[in-house]
């Protein structure tokens, strides 16, 4: 670009545009939305590097359900990565429908423990 | 052994890594499954996926393992974790690779061969662990309380699948299978896609009653007739031979690379339908990395 503003063959900036190498991220947080069971619906966002839920006032997130253990299944944050784990819960925790030990997570992910129904939302 | 037997999936793509973000929630590391007795630690396959199980090996505080290597065969991307498996290169590690024809080093000879100069900067010798070879006798090993059985596949050069039991669970790997080359009914399936593809007898007594079957499910019945002879089946053939040998849970595995994260759950959406279709109580889903089952 000339100092005059006319256009140089040479490049493609049409205008005095500052170019910025990268900016400061949102910082959303995943969230996992409640669509089924007591208290939905509701959103609770990931915003510890764990997050134990159960119906337990030890969890993070209390859920009052009789099918949910105390400490029923963690979310864990690690970096870019969204995993859970089952505590050892009474009722398993099922992702996208099948009995999962533990889990990598991604987008639209469904988690269900018990009656409780979870969708998983990535940090946008 | 009366612990519980915990099963991960470290790899589930085919043929060659897929990573991106096409992939992201099925993954694109290349075939690894690790099975977990207690602190006895079997692996299925060294595709790409290794790398990550043995790097999880260390964050569990495991750097140095007795770990239990089966391979179902000796194509690239069933081996090529290996090199990059940390738990190889410590001096107390012991790791046992298994050969299924008896008297044969086959799998120790050509896991030397992928680190020749010419491929790979670190040469074999050169790994601490104590690796050793051991081979089945009459198809079947024991190691400590699990019994392991194998059995041949139709494969390019052929392969093998392994059930595992132990404390009364049965938990059965087939990648790498021809299955539709199998059929005894071909003519009667090619006629009616929707007919049940009835497998062989023994192949259906190898895997019946198990609580997992992780099975090569590459392609859609649309993509095998341009694919036929390459070694791989349709997922709903795996879904066909699961209702037959009433297996209770069913992972669809070894991804097509070509397959995109929608196209693999399209894929899995049909061959369950397949299975409603018939009434089955067998649970079938794709197999995705990070995933982590107990028994």
């Amino acid at each position: 670009m000339s100092k005059t503003g006319s256009l140089d063959p040479d490049s493609t900036l049409a205008g005095a545009v500052a170019i910025v190498s990268g900016l400061p991220r949102g910082g959303k947080l995943p969230t996992l939305e409640q669509v089924r069971g007591p208290g939905a619906p509701r959103r609770f966002a990931l915003s510890l590097a764990e997050t134990v839920v159960g119906r337990g006032q030890q969890a993070n997130v209390t859920i009052d359900s009789a099918l949910l253990s105390r400490r029923h299944v963690v979310f864990r944050r690690q970096g870019a990565e969204l995993s859970l784990a089952d505590l050892d819960s009474q009722n398993g925790v099922f992702v996208n429908g099948v009995k999962a030990h533990a889990a990598v997570l991604h987008q639209g992910d469904t988690i269900q423990i018990g009656d409780v129904v979870f969708v998983l939302h990535e940090a946008e | 052994m009366s612990e519980a037997t915990f099963v991960r999936f470290w790899g589930t793509r085919g043929s060659i890594p897929t990573p991106g973000h096409k992939t992201r929630r099925y993954g694109g590391n290349t075939s690894c499954v690790e099975l977990r007795y207690g602190e006895f630690e079997l692996v299925c396959d060294g595709g790409t996926g290794l790398r990550e199980l043995g790097l999880d090996l260390v964050q569990r505080g495991r750097p140095r393992v007795s770990a239990h290597l089966f391979f179902s065969h000796m194509h690239w991307d069933h081996i090529q974790g290996f090199p990059f498996f940390v738990p190889a290169y410590a001096k107390d590690s012991e790791i046992v690779v298994y050969d299924v024809e008896a008297g044969r080093t086959r799998v120790e000879e050509l896991l030397h061969g992928q680190m020749r100069s010419e491929y790979f900067p670190v040469n074999f010798s050169d790994l601490g662990a104590e690796i050793r070879a051991r081979t089945f006798e009459q198809f079947t090993v024991e190691l400590g309380g699990v019994t392991v059985r194998s059995f041949e596949q139709p494969h390019p050069g052929k392969s093998y699948a392994y059930a595992f039991e132990c404390g009364g669970k049965k938990i059965v790997y087939a990648t790498d299978s021809e299955l539709d080359l199998l059929l005894s009914n071909a003519d009667e399936s090619a006629q009616d896609p929707e007919a049940l593809r009835r497998l062989p007898d023994a192949l259906v007594a190898f895997v019946e009653g198990a609580d997992l079957l992780i099975a090569d499910g590459q392609y859609t019945d649309a993509e095998y007739p341009q694919k036929v002879g390459w070694g791989h089946a349709r997922a709903n053939t795996v879904a066909d031979l699961a209702h037959q040998a009433g297996v209770k849970q069913c992972a669809v595995f070894h991804h097509d690379p070509l397959h995109s994260d929608e196209a693999v759950e399209d894929k899995i959406r049909a061959a369950t339908a397949r299975l409603d279709a018939r009434g089955s109580r067998t649970l079938l889903f794709g197999a995705r990395e990070g995933l982590e089952l107990k028994f």
